[in-house]
Formats: structure tokens, C-alpha cells, sequence
């Protein structure tokens, strides 16, 4: 078998041509290709599309807004309306409140008040119902 | 002749740009259509590469900092331009790059822009068995004649490696023919 060298033969040539006078009109092709891609290149800021989208999206948020305010206030409950409805609305009486109470509760309850006589005056005569809230 | 850094100039200075980019097109155009043809294979091809290579060199001029010559960085483009678009097709034909190569050179006999015989057929299937980076170092010396320190430039690889690398090939090359 002969073996093949590359520096024995003469050069190898690729044998690629390209058709006559693809040159002569290259760069005017080229040219118009690059005058087009120029026209078509629209800044996306620039776009019609693009700015009603953005318009759209910041009526949205704005929209949203007190939507989202009021979802947040919904949550929290004072304790006023806690109170209010431990009261009035709820069927637990205040047995079914002592019962939920651990040691820890009672003895921060368990606190001495001091009193003055003139202050306990004053709320006694000032409160009509004392008297029936003691008797309970 | 103006030296590079005034061409550049005037290829960035939107007045004498349209005029400079003439002249790069008519000194390019050859070159890169043949360095690009060698990847690519098919003049179909080449011709949108050579297309695409010369808008993104328009696009991207204002980008170049002449860290490198004009002429590597030109280079650069058009073979990162052809090696996507190759693979891109592959990808699109279902087929590996190697096996789409394959088909391109059995179908070169047929090309009515291929004005090669059995040696050259011989020659580039040879090529197509070597690994991408190989095939690139062996045409780019030895169909195109560039100097190592050229294609250094050009691949970002060292002349000492480019040289081993061209000696692999030539190696690989002798056998394939040698026992087909």
C-alpha cells in the first residue's frame, strides 16, 4: 500500500468556487441588508404596543391599591371589637373563660390593687351596675 | 495606506463610515468567503454567513477597542458565525454536526460550485474525522495559508499548540487516505 504524505504531494487545493461575479455584487447586498436591519430596529421604549402595556399595568396597580389596604386591615382585630364580641356575639360565658386560664394567668390577675378610698369612691358612684357585677 | 487605527476611525466616524466599509467589504470578501466556505462547505451557505459575518462586523464596530487587529476580529466573527450556523442546522435536520459534514461532502460530487475530483473528496472527508478545533488549525494553514501567529490571534490559542495541533491532523489526514 503507498503511503500517503501531504508535503510529497503538490498542494491539494479545495476545489470550492463561487459563481462568476458573486463578488461584484456582494457589497451592495450587504449593504442593503444592513439599511434594512437600520429601518427595523424600533427602540422597545419607542413602541406603541410596549406603552400601552405600561399604562395598562400601573392603572392595575393603582387600582389595586385600596384592595390591598383593605385586605391587610381586615386581618388585624382590636381589641375593642375582640371584647365587643367575647360580650355580646360569642356563646362563651366567663366560666368557659376562667376554665382556659393557667397558673401563669392567674397569678399575673392575682396582683394587689391599692386602692385609695377616695378613688373607690368615685368609681363606685360613678358605675350604677357595680353592684350587680359584685353580686355575680 | 492609511494604518489601521485611522481606518477604524473612519469606519466609526458616521461620515466616512459608509465609504470605509466599502473598502473593507471589497478587501474582505474573498477571504472570508473561502475561510468561511472551508466550515461551512456548501456556497449557499457561505454566502449567509458572509452575509451575517459583514452586518454584525457593522453592528458591532462601535464595540471594537482594536485590542486586536481588525483582521482577526473579523476572522473571529465569520467563524463563530459559521460553526453556530452549523450546528444550528444540524440541530434543525435532526442530525449530529458530524453526520450533516458527512452528508454535505457526499453530496459535493453534485455541487455545481465544488470543481474538485477524488483526491479533494478523499481530502475533506479525511478532515471531517478530526476534531472541530483540529479541522479548523488544519484548513485555516493549509487551504488558507494564514501564519500560526494569525490563526493564534484568531483562535485565542497558542502558537505552540496551534503547531501541535497541525501536525496531529496532518498525521490523522496521512492515515485516513492512506487506508481509504
Amino acid at each position: 500500500m503507498k503511503v500517503f504524505k501531504l508535503e510529497n504531494q503538490p498542494k491539494i487545493e479545495t476545489g470550492f468556487k463561487a459563481p462568476d461575479h458573486y463578488f461584484d455584487g456582494f457589497s451592495v447586498k450587504v449593504l442593503q441588508q444592513i439599511n434594512e436591519k437600520e429601518v427595523k430596529i424600533i427602540p422597545i421604549y419607542k413602541r406603541k404596543e410596549v406603552i400601552a402595556m405600561i399604562a395598562a399595568a400601573v392603572v392595575l396597580i393603582a387600582l389595586m391599591i385600596p384592595v390591598v389596604n383593605n385586605y391587610n386591615k381586615s386581618k388585624e382585630l382590636d381589641e375593642a371589637t375582640l371584647e365587643t364580641y367575647l360580650s355580646y356575639q360569642s356563646t362563651i360565658n366567663q366560666y368557659d373563660l376562667i376554665r382556659e386560664l393557667d397558673t401563669k394567668d392567674i397569678e399575673a390577675i392575682n396582683k394587689n390593687v391599692v386602692l385609695e378610698q377616695e378613688t373607690l369612691e368615685d368609681v363606685l358612684s360613678s358605675n350604677p351596675n357595680i353592684e350587680n357585677l359584685i353580686s355575680e | 495606506m492609511i494604518n489601521e487605527k485611522e481606518f477604524i476611525a473612519r469606519l466609526l466616524n458616521p461620515e466616512t463610515q459608509n465609504a470605509a466599509f466599502q473598502i473593507l467589504l471589497s478587501e474582505y470578501q474573498k477571504p472570508l468567503y473561502s475561510h468561511i466556505r472551508n466550515i461551512v462547505l456548501n456556497h449557499d451557505d457561505a454566502d449567509d454567513v458572509l452575509q451575517n459575518t459583514f452586518v454584525k462586523v457593522f453592528q458591532y464596530l462601535k464595540n471594537f477597542k482594536g485590542e486586536s487587529k481588525l483582521f482577526s476580529w473579523m476572522y473571529r466573527i465569520a467563524t463563530n458565525e459559521a460553526l453556530t450556523f452549523l450546528s444550528q442546522k444540524a440541530k434543525l435536520n435532526g442530525l449530529t454536526s458530524e453526520a450533516l459534514q458527512n452528508k454535505t461532502i457526499d453530496n459535493l460530487k453534485a455541487d455545481t460550485y465544488f470543481d474538485g475530483d477524488e483526491i479533494q473528496i478523499k481530502l475533506h472527508k479525511a478532515i471531517a474525522t478530526l476534531p472541530e478545533k483540529q479541522q479548523l488549525v488544519f484548513k485555516m494553514k493549509y487551504f488558507e495559508e494564514l501564519k500560526y501567529e494569525e490563526i493564534s490571534e484568531i483562535l485565542g490559542t497558542s502558537v505552540g499548540a496551534l503547531k501541535a495541533s497541525y501536525h496531529h491532523a496532518v498525521k490523522k489526514i496521512e492515515l485516513y487516505v492512506t487506508s481509504n
